[in-house]
């Protein structure tokens, strides 16, 4: 009986290893791009561009084929690609969220540099700005692709109930607004101190800094006074019942969660968050606005604008028809007509010029003209620090959500990551 | 008094079954209700329709049946490996006698300390350099090597507790050093191995990180990563997400049930060595 179990365990193990390494077979004459991607399963993205991915494998059937890779955790995704690119090992082709940690990357010679490609013409295709937002020492080792504006979403349903008629355009109103929210019943804002970034309420920080710093607030040193005032504000956005009590260590889906239930007046997030509400929440998607953050500080009518997913492909320094073969992926991916597929499936905004007119979505015509009207636009903190330092921002958000840190005390401890 | 202490212990008893069990329960109810608003609206009551359908979106969409398999292939292949190899080892380090085996034995079972995201770039590199990446084999080869630690540490304290002369009397028999494992140590072993399985077992069934990391198509794929197909950055189907997640942790919890008298027997030996 041990001597079958035996005989089968080594058979199961056999066949492991020989029926499943499929991974490394070559195929000559055809060039197989490998591109591990996040648009997958539940991505709004997913359909539009899978069907893109098979039409450009058709045009170029026998010479070259992507082959995706579903990785379906973002985290882990972003956990692999540093590895990867720590071994020295680059995927053909992938994306990646472009800040200082993975301005680290530039460094590497095995990531390809678009610098060349984009003068000669394809830079055209681009917004003005998002290039050079990528560029860094001369270098574009990640093509600018879905950009993002973070405005405040709000309720005028709920407004309406509450008595309030308008909007808060300033940090005054937004606390006379809040308690006659408070006092017909919802919640004023939706926040949170947990997930990797604690999301909503580290984009609520974004858009104080530029009401308080105005466009120049990152260069400014951390701990400066701008830095201190957007925590006070941040503070008393969780004090006084202006959020929800499961804000504290919640996650996206708890801040989400009470904006989709029509419990809480005021939220955070990006485009991509449009398919969500529509299709689970079609009363408050229909009652929904968007616009800046009230303005605390001097500065009004600001917005969180920031390249969100970056393209990238390896040098193939020995292998140029291979490296020819992603750029022409890459520029495939890049076709106004294409990327206004994916706009209008998912909501989502991109970097490249394309006609938008396609896009019937009224909420994501709020979001374009939301983008169109700010005074300004700056990048929201985690584009700027390092991802310690935003790891940290949820930490001692927390604390100072539970009356353990003065906001002083919340920007420095942000400050001692970030100086170490 | 003695009925009023005895009614304590019970209430005790009963409030620690009840936060053990309640993830459980919790996660079994969520996974039948309608929809995300539901979880946030009425996140502990009872689903206000239960939706079976949770249950196939889930088998369906995650392609359940197949990544159970493959699942299934690498566990149990895992768990073979893993035994093979640190069972020959803790019977070299607890009934041979040699200069350093103290130190091996420590340099092993520090192991057991280091955190898993330390060994990325290594087994990363490595199974590259096999030419083993995207498959199931490096899966079973990293999993195995990774619980060898633990899986060394409970094997030799639970060889240390075997009789000597058990062996000295086969030898006597003119049993060899090979017999001397595989008739006496392994059989007396079965409690030990099956504690060093279970927890290798159950490792192997839960990983993720080192999943995603060395595989990449669906003919690899583990039922931990085909949940992950659930979210995405900004959404998650949390209903069909928690029933893929009660029908995948089914078996971790059959395993422990069999083998759980022999995991708490596995986990004492050599507590109290005459």
């Amino acid at each position: 009986m041990r001597k079958i179990t035996f005989l089968v365990l080594s058979l199961t193990l056999l066949a492991a290893g020989t029926l499943f390494a499929n991974g490394q077979q070559d195929k000559e004459k055809e060039i197989v791009l490998k591109w591990p991607s996040i648009w997958v399963g539940e991505d709004s993205k997913a359909g539009a561009v899978a069907e893109l991915v098979d039409q450009f494998n058709a045009d170029n059937a026998g010479k070259i084929r992507v082959e995706v890779e579903a990785q379906p955790d973002y985290d882990g995704y972003e956990q692999k690609i540093r590895t990867s690119i720590a071994a020295g090992i680059v995927p053909d082709i992938f994306t990646m969220k472009l800040n200082p940690t993975t301005k680290a990357y530039y460094e590497s010679p095995l990531l390809m540099d678009f610098s060349k490609e984009l003068n000669g013409g394809w830079g055209k295709d681009f917004n003005a700005g998002t290039v050079a937002q990528a560029t860094v020492d001369g270098m574009v080792k990640s093509l600018p692709y879905e950009v993002a504006i973070t405005p405040v979403w709000y309720n005028m349903d709920l407004f309406k109930k509450a008595g309030v008629s308008k909007y808060p355009q300033t940090y005054a109103e937004f606390l006379d607004a809040a308690a006659k929210l408070k006092a017909a019943g919802f919640i004023p804002t939706s926040q949170m101190t947990g997930g990797s970034n604690a999301w909503t309420s580290m984009l609520w920080y974004s858009h104080f800094l530029a009401s308080f710093g105005g466009p120049d607030v990152y260069a400014n040193p951390f701990g400066t006074d701008a830095y201190v005032k957007a925590a006070e504000v941040l503070l008393a956005m969780y004090s006084d019942g202006n959020t929800s009590i499961d804000a504290i260590g919640g996650d996206a889906g708890v801040s989400g969660g009470h904006y989709l239930a029509g419990e809480s007046a005021m939220f955070i997030n990006g485009p991509w968050y449009i398919g969500r509400v529509k299709s689970e929440a079609p009363a408050v998607y229909s009652a929904t606005e968007v616009g800046p953050a009230p303005a605390a500080g001097n500065n009004k009518g600001a917005m969180v604008g920031f390249l969100q997913t970056n393209f990238a492909a390896a040098a193939n320094a020995d292998d140029p028809e291979k490296a020819a073969a992603a750029v022409k992926f890459i520029k495939w991916m890049t076709k106004s007509e294409n990327v206004a597929k994916i706009s209008a499936a998912s909501g989502a905004m991109f970097a490249v010029k394309y006609d938008s007119s396609s896009i019937t979505d009224e909420l994501m015509g709020k979001f374009i003209n939301a983008s169109n009207d700010a005074s300004f636009t700056i990048p929201h903190l985690e584009g700027v620090v390092t991802s310690d330092v935003i790891t940290e921002f949820g930490q001692a958000l927390g604390k100072m959500a539970l009356g353990e840190a003065t906001p002083e005390e919340f920007v420095e401890m942000l400050k001692k990551v970030q100086d170490q | 008094m003695k009925a009023l202490l005895n009614t304590l212990k019970w209430i005790i008893l009963i409030f620690f079954l009840f936060v053990a069990l309640y993830p459980l329960i919790w996660l079994l109810l969520a996974s039948f209700k309608t929809n995300n608003l539901e979880l946030q609206q009425n996140p502990f009551g009872f689903p206000e329709k239960w939706m079976f359908v949770n249950y196939y979106t889930a088998i369906v969409k995650a392609k359940l049946p197949a990544l159970f398999i493959h699942s299934i292939i690498v566990a149990f292949s895992a768990v073979f490996v893993n035994l093979l190899v640190a069972s020959m080892t803790s019977f070299v380090i607890s009934r041979e006698e040699f200069k350093g085996k103290n130190v091996l034995l420590t340099v092993l079972a520090a192991g057991i300390l280091l955190p898993i995201i330390s060994f990325m770039v290594p087994y990363f590199t490595i199974i590259q350099k096999m030419r083993l990446y995207d498959s199931l084999l490096a899966l079973i080869l990293v999993y195995s090597a990774i619980n060898i630690p633990i899986s060394v540490f409970l094997l030799t304290s639970f060889m240390d507790s075997i009789p000597r002369e058990l062996e000295e009397a086969a030898t006597i028999d003119g049993a060899s050093f090979v017999q001397r494992f595989t008739k006496i140590i392994v059989p007396l072993s079965q409690t030990g191995l099956a504690t060093a399985g279970t927890f290798c077992f159950i490792y192997s069934w839960n990983e993720f990180i080192m999943a995603l990391l060395l595989t990449s198509s669906e003919s690899s794929r583990t039922l931990q990563l085909g949940i992950r197909f659930f979210t995405s950055q900004f959404v998650t189907n949390y209903t069909a997400m928690y029933a893929a997640i009660v029908i995948t942790i089914v078996p971790s919890i059959i395993v422990y049930f069999i083998f759980h008298n022999k995991i708490i027997s596995g986990l004492t030996a050599g507590a109290v060595k005459g």
